[in-house]
């Protein structure tokens, strides 16, 4: 843990490398600030997050998921237990697993991730970068348990992303009144869904 | 005593059913103490979440895992709640209960004004005669000394006062009543109904009946679809205390509301045979303070009652006040629940729907009604759900990174359709509340120790509706995803009843039909405490009619001075 401590010189650097990027996440700093020492990331763990949530959702029409935050947000949604990330890893998990768990026995996704993808990802080519992680998510989805917790970290991006003010209103459509029920709605080509319809949310 | 604060009524609890208790004693002229546990929330001014988006909120709407595993290890189950619901449901750290060994039990609950009416359902369906009259005919339980007719026409003045939106069917397991016009079935939802009608003319897929208004009502709102309704709604489109029945009670300038005060005691005088009043600990001061009047109504949610009920005891009563049958705890129930089917539905992609509709379908009973056609059950069981797209939290689920997955993610997602069963609890007397002295909560008050168990006749009832539900998916051109025939643990449904039931009988029932306690005839238990067994449909609607008889009853008894 002493190479993932804290620093106020590493909030800040990356907090100006975000910035310079786009837009920092509403009460994201605070919250990043807040994390337990032990589970606070290094300036390269927020660099790569970044990174790869804007793999995942990349800039199109609309920015991209690490420019918009989804990758700290994912960081410390890790750190306190989202969708079940901080779930002890049981007696029979691989060994590869096992090497990256925190005292409480959970996994430490981001320093698996770091080391699953390695050490010079983040300086490879962009191509290069995408066909690795590709792979990665190929294995993940196809039940590879050693590739399975990229699963938690990619569902955790998306939701950074999506309530986001620019995924939950620029890529997705977002409306807190409609003031009524329409039953039935021709779905045009290209229509875009609302990040405002909870039973789709909830029920994904 | 001589400080004590008097009143003509006191009404304990301030949700569903406490507010109908204090507008209906309020509007016969009564001076009512209505005391409320938890804090004090303002209509339209305290809703403090509403209007907010995702990303207003630290956690973005979803909510810190971390303090909800620490604080809110129960309340979190519930589907409602989130970083926008959770200042309206029970911290649990704070707020202890025990089970048995055998006991998974997950207690929802809302300790604030308004109480569990804030973040209700709003599914409102009237019990018919199958319902009333379950016990008697397969013997589980003790017979209801009422039957619909009784009930019908309290049932008429609250859906008049509170507005349910639904559609008339002309079915006799689930009685038609004074409704708005209903939401639209989607055009998923249509064709199912039409395809299951075509196949099995006794099975209806209808619009779920539901407490939100579809016109404007008596200075309240019309429902905006947006579905958020567990937030607060300042438009006072659905139905709550705070919207509904509490302005109602105020308007008569005879209601004294206190909050952030716990009723741990009911006085009771074994000289008169009547109570007297009750105690409460200020939740902030700690102190302990005291209201007497000529009657008390029991509203504080059926496991609170009985709970109180069970503190009471003196030495007139010493197994709980009112409970001289000794069964007084027993008979809890909630409705057996889980997923029954859940299918893809093809055919529909060229359409979709606007807005949030705060209301899903229902398929009512339709067995074990003149025909015993159960397998292995003698009651009912009910569907609930919807047909609904996915969102981009399908995403999570799918392979691919980049822009593909974004496009993918971009578009309103696949049809499906999910039934959720509801089936009918059967009464026993080993499921049951008491007291463990031996545990107290922050207010030094012994905590509830719940003993709740499914048995052959749920596991049964859910079997059949699983099976039930994926026939009548695929029928209608569904593909299956999954089912499930194991019912959620006990609370699940958030329809935990009984603990106090009616019955004809003083000996083996603590309430008579008006919801008046054989003991003691000043005593009223009119919330979920109070029911004798659980149908399969929703019971809201029925306490609040239950209520509203038993204070038209307490009042008659008032003036005529017999109690």
């Amino acid at each position: 843990m002493t190479n993932n401590a804290w620093t106020r010189r590493d909030l800040f650097g990356v907090a100006a490398m975000v910035a310079l990027q786009g837009t920092l996440p509403g009460g994201g700093m605070a919250l990043l600030r807040s994390l337990d020492p032990r589970d606070a990331p290094s300036a390269r763990q927020r660099k790569l997050m970044l990174t790869v949530a804007d793999h995942v959702i990349p800039a199109t029409t609309t920015p991209g998921a690490g420019t918009v935050g989804a990758g700290d947000f994912a960081i410390i949604a890790l750190a306190h237990g989202l969708d079940g990330a901080r779930r002890p890893l049981g007696p029979t998990e691989l060994p590869t697993l096992q090497a990256f768990a925190r005292s409480d026995n959970s996994l430490d996704h981001v320093r698996w991730l770091e080391h699953r993808l390695g050490g010079n990802w983040p300086t490879l080519p962009r191509a290069k970068r995408h066909a690795l992680l590709a792979a990665l998510d190929t294995s993940a989805f196809a039940n590879d348990p050693a590739a399975r917790p990229w699963r938690m970290i990619k569902g955790l991006i998306l939701t950074g992303y999506y309530t986001s003010e620019v995924g939950g209103s620029q890529e997705l459509q977002y409306e807190l009144v409609p003031g009524r029920f329409d039953p039935k709605v021709p779905l045009a080509p290209g229509a875009r869904a609302f990040s405002s319809d909870w039973t789709a949310v909830d029920f994904g | 005593m001589n400080n004590a604060l008097h009143f003509d009524a006191i009404v304990v609890g301030s949700g569903i059913t406490g507010g109908w208790a204090a507008k209906e004693l309020t509007e016969a002229g009564l001076k009512v103490l209505l005391i409320e546990r938890g804090r004090k929330i303002e209509h339209g001014v305290d809703y403090a979440t509403e209007m907010k988006a995702p990303w207003d909120l630290p956690w973005r709407g979803i909510g810190d895992a971390e303090l909800y595993a620490r604080e809110y290890p129960v309340q979190m189950l519930n589907r409602h709640f989130s970083e926008f619901t959770q200042g309206h449901f029970v911290n649990d750290a704070a707020n202890p209960y025990q089970t048995g060994p055998d006991t998974a039990f997950n207690w929802f609950r809302s300790y604030q004004l308004g109480g569990r009416s804030l973040t209700w359902g709003r599914q409102s369906y009237r019990w018919s005669d199958y319902d009333f009259g379950a016990n008697k005919r397969d013997g589980h339980g003790t017979d209801w000394p009422i039957r619909y007719a009784d009930l019908a026409p309290w049932y008429d003045k609250v859906e008049d006062f509170i507005g349910v939106a639904g559609a008339s069917e002309g079915l006799p397991q689930l009685p038609d009543g004074k409704f708005l016009p209903p939401f639209a079935l989607n055009v998923v939802e249509q064709a199912v109904r039409e395809r299951i009608r075509a196949a099995w003319p006794e099975r209806c897929l209808t619009i779920g009946r539901t407490a939100n208004l579809t016109a404007p009502k008596d200075g309240r709102g019309q429902c905006q679809s947006r579905s958020i309704c567990a937030r607060g709604c300042s438009y006072g489109a659905y139905f709550s205390t705070q919207s509904s029945t509490l302005p109602a009670a105020q308007a008569t300038g005879n209601l004294t509301l206190i909050t952030d005060a716990a009723v741990e005691h009911v006085d009771y005088d074994p000289a008169t045979r009547r109570v007297t009043g009750v105690r409460w600990i200020d939740t902030h001061t700690k102190q302990r303070k005291t209201a007497t009047a000529r009657l008390v109504f029991l509203n504080a949610g059926a496991f609170n009652s009985v709970h109180l009920l069970l503190n009471s005891a003196g030495d007139a009563m010493p197994n709980g006040l009112a409970n001289r049958s000794g069964v007084l705890g027993t008979h809890i129930m909630d409705h057996a629940n889980t997923l029954s089917a859940a299918a893809i539905m093809p055919g529909f992609e060229q359409w979709t729907s606007f807005g949030n509709r705060p209301t899903g379908v229902v398929i009512p009973r339709y067995r074990n009604m003149d025909a015993m056609d159960g397998a292995g059950h003698t009651r009912g069981f009910s569907f609930q759900g919807g047909a609904l797209q996915s969102g981009w939290t399908a995403g999570k689920r799918t392979a691919g990174i980049g822009a593909e997955l974004k496009n993918k993610l971009r578009a309103p997602g696949p049809w499906r359709m999910v039934l959720v069963g509801f089936a009918d609890c059967v009464p026993r007397a080993s499921n049951r509340l008491t007291l463990d002295r031996s545990k107290v909560d922050a207010n030094g008050i012994p905590q509830l120790h719940i003993e709740f168990a499914f048995g052959a006749e749920e596991h049964a009832a859910l079997a059949q509706a699983k099976a039930d539900a994926a026939e009548m998916l695929t029928k209608a051109g569904g593909q299956m995803i999954m089912g499930f025939d194991r019912p959620g643990p006990g609370g699940t449904a958030i329809h935990e009843m009984g603990g106090a039931r009616m019955g004809l009988d003083p000996a083996t029932s603590v309430l008579n039909k008006w919801s008046q306690a054989h003991d003691v005839a000043n005593l009223f238990v009119t919330d979920g405490a109070q029911m004798s067994s659980s149908a399969c449909q929703n019971p809201s609607l029925t306490y609040m009619a239950l209520t509203a008889r038993a204070v038209a009853h307490a009042v008659e008894l008032l003036k005529a001075g017999t109690i």
